[in-house]
């Protein structure tokens, strides 16, 4: 019983991690003087894409799978519906289109894995290529060179608090119910945990697949369009930093990368406030680039050792 | 318990990393600004970077300018910077961090590297949590954005080594937060360009290739200098550049964000490299055009030497390059592999600052109908190893930088004139 | 009947280098381009195999055992840092710098094992935090600035057909003796093929798991020092900006894994270099632009895993026809 509490309390350590974050952020910040009402918004407004796409990411994980590819994703997707907009003037149509292109993307990878027998990370490997590829030449050919620029005052009513934290709840919700309340998060899981044995009990590991991936590709898609709605121009190297941040914002947030039981829908959005929490804080203390990679560095080790302390097993994981 | 008290423990040392590795109180600053103050090389300037953190303590500086504009209170200026790698950004940081933060009231807080505007927005948001009164701007991927968040929460806003389009500028030069510019305008840009290669020109070199540098991705001051390198070559010949002469050119580049190898003229465009792909095909495209028969000149937009230094040995091929002054560059320069250096001093974002600060103290300075700053602030250009020693040598000073305390602060709370007189003497003669 | 047998694997080994020379060959000659015109070329293309080859011996060396490392471009970026650092301040030869980078590329691979094995995460988690830690280290021993030592004529002069030639050469011969003919590669080997059954039987997994890290490093060493000594400067990377040489390992390694069938892998991972190297030889001298280098290099991934991944049933496809 105590060492089911134990075990509970360990689990919970991405959340003690993150309410560590908030407090030191809390308490440094009122020490400097800052402006804590505002950097609280700051956070959100910093937090909100990386949290709704690692939220959809979060199913693929579960399978222990991996996409390397929706940084990458989420910039094709934003300068498509942002090209749209451009043409159409049409806020909904731009909308439709980030997450169409989105899902199109998912649905491509978790396809093309499916229908040749392709290792899912592997396929998302040279979706990585080719998106990119797509940015450059979608920046090329737009004619204004070097950009995409959607309007601000087209999307400056969306650029607020309320909105962000609407959909990313909605999203959030919806995930929370899929995964931990219908078969297709059971079966993800045990897909996940034991693919050998679920598959023989007559779960398809290709349907599963097609569907993390569908989930994921809108979370990708509201990710990109918030991504428009935070930042209207778009460059070649828009997104270029949301492909990491939701790998290190996933296991941050205390999801094992092998997926299967243990697969927690919260890491996602335990893991990408907490990285921006721990931005801020850097920023409080002014350290300079390399110095302030390396702290992040090992705080990030360190708290992923102490989630994952519970589980250890005999042999090195894989 | 064992992993209770590990939870801990990892806490508490997190915590420690961050005090540990985070800049000093005030109360520590006095010892520190006098180490900082007597840093002379590179590696004492490296070293003490860990440091820059540190905020010159009220003792040290003045509380009051001449002009009586109390500077009392610690100014905090946030500062954005796309890409804190490059040379320039590191001069940059050093000046501000080393020497400006001890001479002023004054305490800088950098972004990390920034991708794109969203990074950028990001970075504001960060500095306005900070209570940063101004922010000094050398990122660009949506100028207007910045201004705008900037003016909204009521933070001066200005642009270092740099200036906005035309049409940008009117959009904002009567926005009362943005402070202005002052750097290399695109013709400042352009004409760069153009006297690099009208220096080889008239020395009769015939056969050239050109770095274009961020060209691909429509760099407007890459695409400026380049333009101003095939125009100088289109008028010593009076032939063209795809059919156009003179500022034209900058059309025709911005057409295929290329340029076209061929002749203009007698003058040959031998080989052309864009871009920072990086990649093995990329250096090899280096070195192919490094090793073309006949080339005698590399006129290069950006950082020429690091990428064709190598490529280049063995030949008697030579380097131009735009940059700023670095350690690198000298030594390139006594290899005899780079030839003519166009660079940005460090302390030429001086009078930025100082107009930025009297704006964060309240005393703004408008140009004579009222607007926002733009001045236009060149380079310093080297053509000889002994040149770029006697540049370098003033531009490294932390004792004495180009633009020192005294020079500043005739700037803080002045007038537009007198600024206009200042920026426009930026030769290293003029200053000193 | 055996020679029959050597030529089938002779031409099965050399066949996708060959078909991708010919192509390529067929284009330059179509545009009047020669793709081996001078000696420089040669260089290029040596420097380029040199270089691929030994990525993707680090690379596949610890995702062959389910060890996915990010942290492959960090290594060879903070071992030439300081490998070149010590050289320029001691004026040392550039051959001290190659092993000193080796040395400090097994160092810091030793570094990241004792992480993996001592923390017991995922390594997929640890070489995301070693990538950070590396990337911050080499950007604070430098204050940011990198290494510049283009005028080092000692340590540029590393770029020679002679000396890319022997880097392959004995990475090739020594990766082959350690993980064919030791018991050290008999042991990765059986824990490749089952860790559980492995240890069960006495195999101790954790130095064999460190040597494996190890001697990734070491090769990561040897990379630094041949991109390094290339342009005669270092580049800092940050936020992991230095997980892009991860990515030219990926298409060798598949064609290795395709061509292991006909030879030994290692041979394969040399031909897969080989003809990424072609590939990356004709993109100079086509001057091919980088986004169609990026969707080309896509294309060819892809297919080729389609085909590696469906080759039965192609085949199954064609003999039906013929039927």
């Amino acid at each position: 019983m105590k060492t089911n509490a134990k075990k509970s309390i360990m689990n919970l350590a991405p959340v003690f991690g993150l309410i560590v974050l908030v407090a030191a952020f809390l308490i440094v910040g009122h020490m400097k003087g800052i402006n804590i009402s505002y950097g609280l918004k700051s956070v959100i407004n910093q937090s909100v894409v990386v949290a709704v796409v690692a939220t959809g990411a979060v199913f693929i994980y579960t399978l222990g799978s991996f996409d390397i590819s929706l940084g990458a994703s989420v910039a094709v997707s934003a300068i498509l519906g942002g090209m749209v907009y451009i043409k159409t003037g049409n806020l909904l149509l731009m909308f439709a289109t980030c997450i169409g292109v989105a899902v199109l993307v998912a649905l491509t990878n978790s396809v093309l894995a499916s229908i040749f027998n392709l290792p899912v990370f592997v396929t998302t490997i040279a979706m990585l290529s080719v998106l990119n590829a797509m940015v450059l030449l979608l920046i090329g050919i737009n004619g204004t060179g070097s950009e995409i620029s959607v309007p601000s005052d087209a999307v400056a009513h969306l650029d607020n608090i309320p909105f962000k934290v609407a959909v990313l709840a909605l999203y959030i919700l919806a995930c929370v119910f899929i995964f931990n309340f219908t078969p297709i998060g059971r079966k993800e899981k045990f897909l996940g945990g034991n693919p050998l044995c679920a598959q023989l009990t007559g779960i398809s590991i290709k349907k599963y697949s097609i569907i993390a991936f569908i989930i994921s590709g809108i979370g990708v898609g509201l990710g990109a369009f918030l991504s428009i709605v935070y930042a209207p121009t778009l460059t070649r190297s828009t997104a270029s930093s949301v492909g990491m941040d939701v790998i290190i914002a996933i296991v941050f947030g205390g999801m094992p990368v092998s997926g299967g039981a243990r697969s927690k829908i919260y890491a996602a959005l335990i893991g990408a406030f907490s990285m921006t929490f721990l931005s801020q804080i850097m920023t409080l203390f002014n350290l300079n680039s390399g110095i302030g990679q390396i702290v992040k560095a090992a705080i990030f080790i360190l708290v992923v050792f102490i989630a994952a302390s519970n589980h250890r097993q005999k042999e090195l994981p894989r | 318990m064992k992993k209770v008290l590990s939870l801990l423990l990892c806490i508490a040392l997190c915590f420690t990393m961050l005090v540990g590795c985070g800049g000093t109180t005030n109360g520590d600053k006095d010892s520190d600004t006098k180490a900082e103050t007597q840093a002379e090389t590179q590696a004492e300037t490296q070293a003490a970077e860990t440091k820059e953190a540190d905020v010159a303590t009220e003792a040290d500086v003045e509380t009051e300018a001449d002009n009586g504009i109390d500077m009392s209170e610690t100014v905090k200026i946030g500062v954005l910077v796309a890409d804190v790698t490059t040379a320039e950004a590191l001069a940059f940081r050093s000046y501000y961090t080393q020497y400006i933060q001890n001479q002023y009231n004054v305490e800088f807080v950098y972004s990390d590297a920034l991708k794109d505007s969203a990074d950028e927005k990001s970075a504001i948001d960060t500095f306005i949590t900070n209570n940063c009164k101004a922010i000094i701007s050398f990122s660009s991927f949506d100028r207007m954005a910045q201004i705008d968040q900037c003016a909204k929460a009521k933070v001066y806003y200005a642009v270092a080594t740099g200036t906005l389009t035309d049409e940008e500028y009117e959009k904002v030069k009567t926005n009362e937060y943005y402070v202005g510019a002052i750097g290399p305008s695109l013709d400042i840009e352009y004409q760069t360009g153009y006297d690099m290669a009208k220096y080889y020109l008239d020395k009769g070199v015939k056969n050239f290739a050109i770095f274009g540098g961020a060209v691909p991705y429509y760099t407007d001051m890459h695409i400026y200098r380049v333009a101003g390198m095939l125009a100088a070559m289109a008028d010593a010949t009076g032939a063209d550049y795809q059919g156009a002469k003179g500022p034209a050119i900058v059309g025709k580049i911005y057409e295929t964000a290329d340029v076209k190898t061929g002749s203009i003229g007698d003058v040959n465009i031998l080989g052309y490299v864009g871009g920072y792909d990086m990649d093995d095909a990329w250096f090899g495209k280096i070195a192919e055009v490094a090793q073309t028969s006949g080339l005698e000149m590399i006129l290069a937009v950006g950082n020429g030497s690091d990428f064709f230094g190598t490529a280049v040995n063995g030949t008697d091929v030579k380097i131009a390059s735009v940059d700023a002054y670095a350690d690198s560059y000298g030594a390139a320069m006594d290899a005899g592999i780079l030839d003519y250096m166009a660079g940005k001093f460090s302390a030429s974002i001086g009078p930025i600052f100082a107009i930025t600060y009297s704006a964060a103290l309240g005393a703004p300075i408008r140009d004579n109908d009222g607007n926002a700053v733009a001045l236009g602030q060149g380079y310093w250009v080297a053509t000889s190893p002994e040149q770029f020693k006697e540049y370098y040598s003033v531009d490294n000073s932390l004792d004495a930088p180009a633009y020192d305390k005294a020079d500043l602060d005739t700037l803080i709370g002045s007038d537009y004139a007198t600024l206009e007189k200042f920026v426009a003497a930026y030769t290293f003669d003029e200053i000193k | 009947m055996k020679s029959n047998s050597i030529i089938k694997r002779v031409l099965g080994a050399v066949c996708i280098p060959i078909i991708t020379f010919l192509i390529i060959f067929i284009i330059c000659q179509s545009r009047g381009i020669a793709l081996f015109d001078s000696k420089s070329h040669w260089i290029i293309f040596l420097r380029a195999v040199a270089s691929v080859m030994l990525t993707t011996f680090a690379l596949s060396i610890n995702l062959n055992s389910g060890r996915f490392d990010f942290s492959i471009g960090a290594i060879s970026l903070l071992s030439s840092v300081i490998s070149a650092q010590i050289c320029i301040k001691l004026g040392l030869p550039v051959v001290v710098m190659l092993l000193i980078s080796i040395a400090v590329g097994m160092l810091l691979g030793l570094i990241s094992g004792t992480i993996y094995v001592i923390t017991k995460l995922p390594p997929i988690i640890v070489s995301l935090g070693v990538t950070l830690l590396y990337e911050g280290i080499a950007f604070a021993i430098t204050a940011g600035y990198g290494v510049s030592f283009v005028t080092n004529y000692e340590l540029t002069s590393f770029p020679s057909i002679r000396n890319y030639l022997l880097v392959i050469v004995i990475a090739l011969a020594l990766i082959i003796l350690i993980f064919d003919y030791t018991s050290f590669g008999y042991k990765y080997r059986s824990l490749l093929s089952g860790q559980k059954v492995s240890i069960n039987t006495g195999i101790k997994e954790i130095p064999n798991a460190l040597g494996c890290y190890i001697i990734a490093g070491g090769l990561m060493g040897v990379v630094g020092v041949i991109s390094s000594t290339n342009t005669g400067t270092i580049q800092m990377s940050l936020n992991f900006g230095s997980i892009g040489v991860m990515f030219t390992a990926f298409l060798p390694m598949f064609i290795g894994g395709f061509v292991g069938r006909f030879c030994n892998e290692k041979i394969g991972y040399l031909i897969g270099a080989i003809t990424t190297a072609f590939i990356s030889l004709a993109y100079a001298r086509l001057k091919v632009d980088s986004s169609v280098q990026q969707i080309i290099t896509a294309v060819i991934l892809v297919c080729f895993l389609i085909y590696l991944n469906n080759e039965k049933k192609i085949f199954k496809f064609k003999k039906t026809k013929k039927e």
